[in-house]
């Protein structure tokens, strides 16, 4: 009984793993440009979708092709912050949340069109490898996407704060004005920052390639934990964003282990009971929804 | 002089005007069902008329009360689920299943907005789609009673003790004084003292605050009314489907469908909800129904583009666009109505 339970709870901090490496990104955007992008989950499905047709056509391994999906995600994102988010970000929460939302609607139905609503997944050698640790079994896909959601944290923090443009996207998200008088092109950093962020859900859907099939409506699956565990962690709150992740997966592993059909209520539950007693979630800090990504 | 008392009559009642557009919409959309023998278009017509409703439903507390609920499945289900499990296990008419449910709905809309109101901007509409998503997955897994993702049909038996008809053209009548019925409740508000609380909170909830106002218990006004009326919608689609499931009603999509009508009409205001149901649900039925297999996703394609070019380009919405550029064009030098819009 007790190895069942490590094995559960080491699934679960894995599949937290896949959900901060969606979650950062998403926290990232909303710590600086102050917008929650619910089009997030169909820039996961992007990234899965040219992972997948690369592999299809080139033959080339998603984890070969991560540096162009993450390089084209990127481009999405300069794009979709050029096109619909420079106009909304003075505007109303719920006209930023309008226009992300349509823009999730217009992809993930764009995607309908052109890709039909069929599931499609990559088989690689890897996709299905195990090893064991002692007892624990651990798929190696699973084990890659957890350490890379580490590396992916740890780089990021690193580059916020050491170097210029870091110093330029943390002082933006602090106080934009002061930004602008200190000679900062907060235009340019807001830009940035959304395409970083969308490279970031490039990375993820690189890794999620090999361990799940890909459909339109794959983002929204993901993206609601996403939300959950940004939430949970602080928005705009990037290590809060990663134990969120963890928090979430165990969560979600051990609900789906003695409630399976339940398993998401119990994390829906948990988002209502922090967001109604902690809006700022378990890590953030108190009045951060007002300050920006620390 | 004139201006001044049109100012005063626009404070203390509804406006003729008002009036005047929805009894000319009702007389023509009671003469369309009357005339109108296809199915096909009947059904639009029909959809038109219930999405209309609905979305003025959740106009009340998303856009009078400022509060984007992205959760108005969770009553929309709440109508469907109540009405249908009384009239199919107990035999209670649905009518008054539906003033039960609805009741129920705006219990439950009391209980998760109470706690909820103090959550601002993007935090209130996080946590009004988890209650709707909380809902849905345990009306899947209660099975004993919902029958979970099998669904439940409503049994045929046509009569109007029954909320069940023969003709299509029955339930666009219904639809339509749903709509009326809606449209009226907005125009009683935006006209009310409490349209000008929420109007007040809408703008700066500190300041209203400030002045006096209990934001927290106009939004619970605002929420209960809201989820009300959208619970009457939920009904009214249970007998009109003849069969719900949890996907559909407790559907994400619905909600984001209904707050995004407003929007593109013209969120907060009385014809915004109407006139964005009126657009954007025949686009949707006919392009589904005429393209059919092919293209799937189309409709929403143009649906998703249309509500980012409004957001961008008309942040206020079509209808509030479109009077702004009929004053300006026409150079009507009436007074402008007592909002409390101002620049940010």
């Amino acid at each position: 009984m007790l190895v069942i339970l490590a094995q559960v709870a080491v699934s679960g901090i894995l599949l937290g793993g896949v959900y901060a490496l969606i979650s950062i990104g998403l926290t990232l955007i909303f710590g600086v440009l102050r917008v929650i992008n619910f089009a997030h989950g169909e820039f996961l499905m992007i990234a899965m979708y040219a992972s997948f047709w690369l592999f299809r056509l080139y033959g080339l391994d998603p984890y070969v092709s991560i540096g162009l999906v993450v390089a084209f995600l990127f481009l999405v994102g300069l794009v979709a912050e050029f096109l619909v988010i420079r106009p909304i970000l003075n505007a109303s929460s719920s006209m930023q949340i309008a226009a992300t939302v349509g823009l999730s609607i217009l992809l993930q139905n764009f995607a309908l069109l052109t890709m039909t609503a069929n599931y499609r997944s990559v088989q690689t050698r890897l996709s299905r490898a195990v090893v064991s640790a002692g007892p624990l079994l651990l798929g190696v896909s699973r084990l890659v996407a957890f350490l890379v959601a580490l590396a992916i944290t740890g780089i990021l923090f690193l580059f916020l704060q050491r170097s210029y443009l870091g110093k330029a996207i943390r002082c933006t998200a602090q106080d934009k004005t002061a930004a602008l008088l200190m000679g900062i092109n907060t235009d340019r950093v807001y830009l940035v920052t959304f395409a970083i962020g969308s490279a970031l859900v490039g990375v993820a859907g690189a890794l999620l390639t090999p361990l799940y099939p890909v459909f339109p409506t794959v983002g929204t699956y993901f993206v609601l934990a996403a939300f959950v565990v940004v939430v949970l962690g602080g928005l705009g709150n990037l290590t809060g964003a990663l134990l969120g992740g963890f928090i979430i997966g165990l969560v979600e592993a051990f609900s789906g282990f003695y409630v399976p059909e339940l398993k998401e209520a119990v994390y829906f539950v948990v988002f209502i009971i922090v967001l109604l007693i902690r809006p700022t979630g378990i890590f953030g800090v108190v009045g951060a929804e007002e300050v920006g990504l620390k | 002089m004139s201006s001044v008392r049109s100012r005063s009559m626009l404070c203390s009642s509804i406006s003729v005007r008002s009036l005047g557009v929805l009894a000319a919409i009702a007389v023509v959309a009671a003469a369309l069902a009357f005339l109108v023998h296809d199915k096909f278009y009947l059904h639009v017509l029909i959809m038109m008329l219930l999405y209309a409703a609905a979305s003025s439903a959740w106009n009340i507390v998303g856009g009078y009360a400022g509060q984007l609920s992205l959760g108005h499945a969770a009553f929309f289900g709440i109508g469907a689920y109540t009405s249908t499990l009384l009239f199919k296990d107990l035999g209670f008419s649905p009518w008054v299943g539906m003033l039960i449910g609805a009741t129920l709905a705006a219990v439950v809309a009391g209980a998760i907005g109470y706690p909820s109101f103090r959550l601002r901007g993007p935090f209130f509409t996080l946590v009004t789609i988890a209650f709707a998503e909380v809902l849905r997955i345990v009306t899947l897994y209660a099975h004993d009673l919902t029958q979970g993702s099998m669904g439940i049909s409503v049994p045929f038996r046509p009569a109007l003790r029954n909320f069940v008809f023969r003709g299509l053209s029955n339930y666009a009548y219904v639809a339509l004084a749903f709509l009326v019925i809606t449209v009226l409740v907005s125009l009683w508000i935006e006209n009310s003292r409490l349209g000008y609380y929420l109007a007040a909170l809408r703008e700066d909830e500190d300041a209203a605050h400030a002045l006096g106002i209990n934001t927290t218990r106009y939004k619970l006004v605002a929420v209960l009314v809201s989820a009300f009326f959208t619970a009457m919608a939920g009904t009214f689609y249970a007998q009109y489907i003849f069969f719900i499931e949890p996907f559909a009603t407790f559907s994400l999509d619905f909600s984001v469908l209904l707050a995004m009508m407003a929007i593109i009409g013209g969120i907060g205001t009385v014809w915004g909800p109407v006139a964005g149901a009126f657009l954007v649900t025949p686009l949707q039925e006919v392009l589904r129904a005429k393209l059919g297999g092919e293209l799937q996703g189309l409709d929403l394609v143009v649906y998703g583009a249309v509500l980012i070019v409004v957001v961008i380009l008309l942040p206020q919405g079509i209808v509030p666009s479109i009077a702004a550029w009929g004053k300006r064009a026409f150079g009507q030098r009436e007074p402008r109505p007592a909002s409390l819009k101002g620049d940010p």
